[in-house]
């Protein structure tokens, strides 16, 4: 047993620690994704008797305009959700200053973190609340009159959004706090002996080394924005009108209310397609960075 | 003209003392050397230097111009540092033609400096690599390339050859030796390698807890250490010390009584401060020990080890009554230093000597009270 465990372990070991989460990433995500691709070729509310349509119900997705107010909103929230890299970098560089009482700034930036996306979310509702809302209050003391924001079908995506990058620009803060504490002090002072300061620092010396976490940064946002649902759920349950909803929250939507399991995995295979394209974007990187370093 | 004036440099970090009113004036070519113990201010003075790091008191003029606020890129300086420091994404022509591009020369100019400082250097195929496709000669090449491109006043190294194996040192040494030669620059050069700072300076700077020890070139400072402090930290191995007690001192010599000799009579410098029964250190290099009793004072001794390197011969020995203190074994044996390949079996019994003439004499505050010897011993 032990001469046997002895010339295989060193295959066997990893294997063994691998095995439980191969087998739920099988179950989970393989096995699950398989299925889900297999009932978007039925008719089925999720109990009864399955009919095979073939494509019928993507050729309904083709045709139905709520999709396309998914998609669009998908788009908007790709677009915002991609001024988190930047804006989290710069918050990044700000708290990183050698000043008294940063410590105290660095916290608060990092509160969005600590709470669960759905309380940020009532708390949004609450702070966009046209009549006792802070932002009622805020409008009033210049003597203006606060648009209901989650009520109005064209600023409704773009308020939500805005309550979900609070939280993603305090993620990409600390990845970026996290590199800035890695940056070679020698490369930077090898900046300076060759003169290079200011913007020119910052662009040729500081953020080649911010390459890495940007990257993550910016896929970690960009996979963020399209799987949106939470928000959306908590603030406007895809209102008014449908006219905020995404390609996550309609998939939920016609499933479990609608009771139409079958639209609803052709609209989620469509979004795996779409995060498939992402997803590859992302390995491509990962792999060339591994190579690389 | 004088290439570096440092005037007074003080620096705490919080309540650590890093530099104690510093001074020291570089004359234009110079390849200054700073050797120092780890933590004795070496590093951080060349980043003083540099402008890398602020002094709180003190004037550095750099080319007779006070610098001692500007911009590291505003001094004429070039730095070269430990971990090379190349920017990963450019190229080795980007790397060694950024400081000309920060300057905003035109693009031919930089082409041109950076072609010259490849053919000496001797990089001319890694121009288009980037930095991870070389090896680390390669890549202290393209670093060193990088500051001579902007054919700086004064070039700075940071303990450059310490990430270097042996032999890629070695080479190292010799080219960047001529390389000072053929340039002609100011050199400022931090090693904890004795080597090193033996073999390239022209003048060497000891370093100590902030302050300067000594300053000199090579052979003097080896043949006449101002105090016990650089006797001991210049020659591998390291001096002998053994405490020692003044039993009589007159005006050009004193009896000096150590554990298990004779009394030794050993010369004094003129207006050296010691007195009968004062404590003192006598300081003998291990190579001025023999084995066999020709030498005047002499006395018994056991071998402990015997390191054969072939060309010389290290033994270690137990003379006790006669003990060394401070040494680099952490024993309290006796280093003998012989000058070619020995047959001394471990634990035989053999005689050692020296010749008090050879001997140094250092007071209870380390300030050494022989006179001054020939820097080139004539035998």
């Amino acid at each position: 047993m032990t001469i046997w465990w002895r010339r295989h372990r060193n295959w066997l070991t990893p294997a063994l620690l691998l095995a439980p989460g191969l087998f739920l990433f099988l179950v989970v995500i393989i096995w699950s994704s398989l299925e889900t691709f297999w009932i978007s070729f039925f008719d089925w509310d999720g109990m009864g008797v399955k009919t095979w349509v073939g494509l019928a119900n993507y050729r309904e997705l083709l045709d139905d305009p709520q999709f396309y107010v998914s998609l669009k909103n998908n788009l908007i929230w790709l677009l915002m959700f991609l001024l988190a890299p930047p804006a989290g970098l710069a918050i990044a560089f700000l708290v990183n200053q050698k000043i008294a009482g940063m410590r105290v700034m660095k916290s608060l930036f990092f509160m969005p973190l600590v709470l669960a996306t759905v309380t940020v979310g009532v708390i949004f509702t609450w702070f966009y609340d046209p009549t006792f809302g802070l932002l009622a209050l805020l409008f009033r003391a210049f003597g203006a009159e606060a648009p209901a924001l989650l009520s109005n079908e064209h600023l409704v995506t773009f308020a939500v959004v805005a309550s979900a990058l609070w939280p993603q620009i305090a993620f990409c803060m600390v990845l970026f706090l996290a590199g800035l504490n890695n940056l070679d002090e020698e490369l930077i002072g090898a900046g300076r002996v060759d003169g290079a300061r200011g913007l020119a620092m910052l662009w040729h010396v500081v953020l080649p080394q911010l390459t890495q976490v940007a990257f993550i940064a910016v896929a970690i946002t960009i996979v963020g924005a399209l799987r949106s649902f939470d928000a959306i759920s908590v603030m406007t349950a895809g209102g008014p009108f449908g006219s905020s909803t995404t390609l996550a929250y309609q998939m939920y939507e016609q499933s479990l209310f609608s009771y139409r399991f079958g639209y609803g995995a052709a609209i989620a295979t469509i979004l795996f397609l779409i995060m498939a394209v992402f997803i590859a974007w992302y390995l491509r990187g990962l792999i060339r960075a591994e190579k690389g370093a | 003209m004088n290439s570096v004036e440092l005037i007074g440099l003080d620096k705490h970090y919080g309540q650590y003392h890093a530099l104690k009113s510093l001074d020291l004036t570089i004359e234009k070519g110079e390849f200054i050397v700073m050797v120092g113990p780890s933590g004795c201010g070496k590093s951080t003075l060349l980043k003083t230097i540099a402008g890398l790091e602020t002094v709180d008191t003190g004037k550095i003029t750099i080319g007779g111009k006070d610098v001692t606020r500007a911009e590291p890129g505003d001094r004429g300086i070039a730095m070269v540092f430990q971990s090379y420091a190349l920017y990963p994404h450019m190229t080795v022509a980007e790397n060694m033609g950024f400081g000309l591009r920060m300057a905003r020369r035109p693009k031919a100019e930089i082409d041109v400096a950076v072609r010259r400082a490849a053919d000496i250097l001797r990089i001319t195929e890694q121009l288009d690599k980037l930095p991870k496709q070389l090896s680390g000669g390669q890549r202290q090449r393209v670093a060193i390339g990088r500051a001579i491109t902007r054919s700086p006043d004064v070039f700075l190294f940071d303990e450059p050859l310490s990430n270097l194996d042996a032999a890629l040192r070695t080479q190292m040494r010799v080219e960047l030796s001529t390389l000072h030669a053929e340039l002609g620059s100011t050199m400022i050069y931090v090693t904890h390698d004795q080597v090193e700072a033996m073999t390239m300076a022209s003048r060497i700077v000891v370093l100590n807890k902030g302050a300067i020890e000594q300053v000199g070139s090579p052979l003097a400072l080896y043949a006449n250490p101002v105090n016990r402090f650089v006797a001991g930290f210049l020659g591998a191995p390291r001096m002998n010390f053994i405490e020692g007690t003044t039993t009589e001192v007159g005006t050009d010599d004193a009896l000096v009584q150590l554990a298990g000799l004779a009394p030794l009579r050993i010369a004094l410098r003129q207006g050296a401060t010691v007195k009968t029964g004062d404590p003192v250190t006598v300081g003998i290099r291990p190579e001025a020990f023999a084995v066999g009793g020709s030498k005047p004072a002499s006395c018994p001794a056991r071998v402990r080890l015997v390191e054969n390197l072939g060309r010389e011969t290290v033994v270690y020995a137990d003379a006790s009554p006669l003990v060394t203190s401070g040494s680099d074994t952490g024993t309290r044996n006796v280093t003998i230093q012989l000058g070619s390949a020995v047959a001394v079996a471990p634990n035989s019994e053999i005689t050692i000597g020296f010749d008090p003439a050879d001997a140094y004499l250092f007071g209870s505050d380390g300030a050494t009270l022989t006179p001054a010897k020939p820097e080139i011993q004539s035998r």
